[in-house]
């Protein structure tokens, strides 16, 4: 963290010890959010995300493959993610950091533990079943890349069309059908600043926090969790954590059915 | 070049199979500055291509001991995304394909760039391929150089680049993918409009001497277009300037 | 008359001493992307990194603390360095938040800063360095305005970084980060006023 960094982090927490951010934003409001799908014609589907200054891009592409040899009949899901070092000064190129990794898994974990794509949907034929690629790609970082992420890599996945496969050749072009999406999962990333918790930290939030937390669910179920940073949170954090997560649920659903086309 | 087995015909009626013309190029447009973090960026969409270009810099050098005290050193990326062929998935990071191009886009720009105007810093480049149909190097250099204008970094030219080829007994501007996968030459070009230096040219297949003159002149004539749509995309950026004349 | 330029753009056939070009084969060229202003003879550079000079007051933050000299962030590519002296009334530490001067420049990206003083609390927003003279105004009227409207401590940094401390911090944020944005338009000192205004 360079030397701006540090006195913009004090500011922060500074700010929140009296209840204030720095957008002037509500302790538990999300800033603005806006998504755009099918962007990416090439793709099989495609969304890229505005949550405030944070932009992310998710890509999907279908390939056909094996399926693995304890599901035979079902298909795969695949998430990446990659920080661009366009999107931050502070990004460096290079193989992903552990950084990326966990922002791919955690946005995997929420998505596969609600059976949200049908796998066994995927399945074509002997041998043969969809692999579903979700690409994350980080373009512009200001803060929480969880729930942007999340957003986009569910919006891409509704997005979705499965290319036609006919006489043992995949036609990439045509994509009759959607990919069956059974349920759409949300996410809600906390931080917490100065004993403060707040939902949907900006990137001097992040850097300024001792504990993060990321929460998938739906409308039933908590679906998957991630404590981030090394402080911690608890017992009566975390239920009203999970509370005000249920409570975003709708309206994030709403955002993202909005954007389908 | 792919294998001549299914090679579809490129040319139907004198034309293009998207119907252009040989000296044609795809449309284009240019965005600059679509990034917020980046000091300079620059969004293109040309024919099917999706690329976005950024720059970071100058700024310090990392690491340290290896800057340049009497100049700016340039780093170049340029990468595809995994979504962004309409055939299979790609993986990430750097293969060899990308990371020559990096290397020859890099070699463009240290020409240009006043690297003495900012000794001992580090000016990076990035271009990310979001969607790709051919000519993707030519729409990165040509996308960066808008993005390093809009960063304020200084040049002593604005390059572009475009790509010319043979199908045929056709000399043809601005391969789609197709074109791409099947002509019987490729040949990216990337030029300083001020005095039409050739900066970038990388050539694969057989031509003869008089088409490698036709296809240099064709490249500086249709280059003219290109040439204006990046100088529209800053000019855009900074309309409404009091008493400034576009 | 003023004309928007390019690098490579001509703004002279014949060689003339102007700001941000260069010339060659007898030809004067832009070497930014600019306002050319043909009356006063400059290329106005519309974005890029600070362009130092001798006596500008920036800000900083100390980032190392070495035996007889301080190494200074200034968000800068190069080097800012603070001469530690014998009779300095204030020894600083890592972190802290400095006004200070430029002594000298050695090459193109050294800096020697004099005249330290210490700003306490507050802090500090990141503007393009370009746009430094539209946030400061002539006379100085567009930040006062700001700091009126806001109530807050405000010293601007040639070198882009803007110390605020005080008053309403978010909304001084938030105006300055707007001159960024729109520094290129005609009307900015109207339409800075109805924003602040809208704000009472």
């Amino acid at each position: 963290m360079d030397a701006i960094d540090t006195v913009k982090t004090s500011y922060v927490r500074e700010l929140l010890m009296k209840g204030e951010r720095e957008d002037s934003r509500q302790l538990l409001e999300f800033r603005p959010i806006k998504i755009e799908t099918g962007i990416i014609k090439n793709a099989e589907g495609s969304a890229m995300v505005d949550l405030g200054a944070t932009r992310v891009l998710a890509g999907v592409k279908t390939d056909l493959n094996e399926p693995m040899e304890d599901t035979p009949n079902q298909g795969n899901m695949v998430v990446s993610a990659e920080l661009l070092p366009l999107a931050s000064a502070s990004y460096e190129t290079g193989p992903p950091s552990p950084e990326a990794i966990e922002f791919a898994r955690v946005v995997d974990r929420g998505i596969r533990a609600g059976n949200c794509v049908n796998l066994e949907s995927l399945f074509v034929e002997e041998g043969k079943a969809w692999t579903v690629y979700v690409d994350l790609y980080v373009l512009n970082f200001n803060g929480n890349l969880f729930d942007a992420g999340g957003l986009a890599a569910m919006s891409a996945l509704l997005d979705t069309g499965v290319p036609k496969y006919e006489d043992s050749k995949v036609i990439r072009e045509e994509r009759p059908n959607k990919l069956k999406v059974d349920n759409i999962v949300t996410p809600t990333t906390f931080a917490k600043v100065a004993d403060k918790i707040i939902l949907d930290p900006t990137g001097n939030e992040e850097k300024a926090a001792s504990a993060r937390m990321t929460i998938a669910l739906d409308k039933e179920s908590v679906r998957s969790m991630q404590k981030g940073l090394g402080g911690g949170f608890y017992k009566n954090e975390v239920e009203e954590l999970i509370d005000v997560a249920f409570n975003k649920h709708e309206e994030l659903k709403g955002i993202m059915k909005k954007a389908q086309k | 070049m792919a294998s001549s087995l299914n090679k579809p015909e490129l040319i139907v009626n004198g034309k293009r199979t998207d119907g252009r013309d040989f000296d044609e190029i795809r449309p284009l447009k240019i965005v600059a500055s679509p990034l917020k973090n980046a000091d300079g960026s620059a969004y293109i969409e040309w024919g099917n291509n999706k690329i976005l270009a950024a720059v970071y810099g100058p700024r310090e050098a990392t690491p340290r001991h290896l800057s340049d005290p009497s100049k700016a050193i340039i780093k170049c990326r340029y990468t595809m995304a995994p979504f962004s062929s309409l055939s299979e998935h790609n993986r990430t990071g750097p293969n060899r394909r990308s990371i020559e191009i990096s290397k020859v886009i890099k070699e463009v720009f240290e020409n240009v760039v006043m690297l003495t105007d900012f000794p001992g810093s580090q000016i990076d480049i990035f271009i990310e391929v979001l969607q790709g149909d051919g000519g993707t190097r030519a729409a990165g250099i040509t996308a960066a150089s808008v993005a390093l204008a809009s960063a304020g970094i200084h040049m002593r030219d604005l390059p572009y680049a475009v790509s010319v080829g043979r199908i045929g007994e056709h000399l043809a501007m601005d391969f789609n993918m197709i074109e791409d996968n099947y002509s019987d030459s490729d040949i990216p070009m990337a030029i300083a409009p001020r005095n039409n230096e050739i900066l970038l040219l990388q050539m694969d297949g057989d031509m003869s001497r008089e088409q490698m003159s036709k296809a240099m002149e064709m490249v500086i004539k249709a280059g003219e277009q290109v040439s204006t749509a990046q100088k529209d995309a800053l000019r855009e950026a900074y309309a409404n300037k009091a008493g400034a004349k576009q | 008359m003023r004309t928007i330029v390019t690098p490579g753009d001509v703004i002279a056939q014949s060689p003339t001493r102007v700001r941000n070009a260069y010339v060659q084969n007898g030809r004067t060229y832009s070497k930014v992307l600019g306002i050319y202003d043909d009356s006063a003879q400059e290329v106005i550079a519309l974005e890029g990194t600070w362009d130092p000079r001798i006596e500008d007051s920036v800000i900083g933050i100390i980032s190392e603390v070495k035996p007889k000299v301080y190494i200074v962030d200034l968000s800068f590519f190069g080097r800012a360095l603070l001469i530690a002296g014998k009779y300095d009334k204030v020894e600083f530490q890592e972190g802290q938040i400095i006004n200070a001067l430029i002594k000298d420049i050695e090459g193109k990206s050294t800096i020697i800063l004099t005249d330290a003083r210490l700003l306490e609390g507050g802090t500090i927003v990141s503007i393009k360095p370009k746009k430094i003279p539209r946030v400061i105004g002539k006379k100085s009227t567009m930040i006062r305005q700001i700091a009126d409207a806001t109530g807050s401590r405000i010293i601007v940094g040639m070198n882009g970084l803007i110390w605020i401390q005080g008053g309403n911090v978010a909304l001084a944020e938030e105006v300055l980060l707007k001159i960024e944005r729109e520094a290129h338009m005609s009307g900015l000192t109207e339409t800075i006023k109805a924003f602040l205004d809208s704000k009472k």
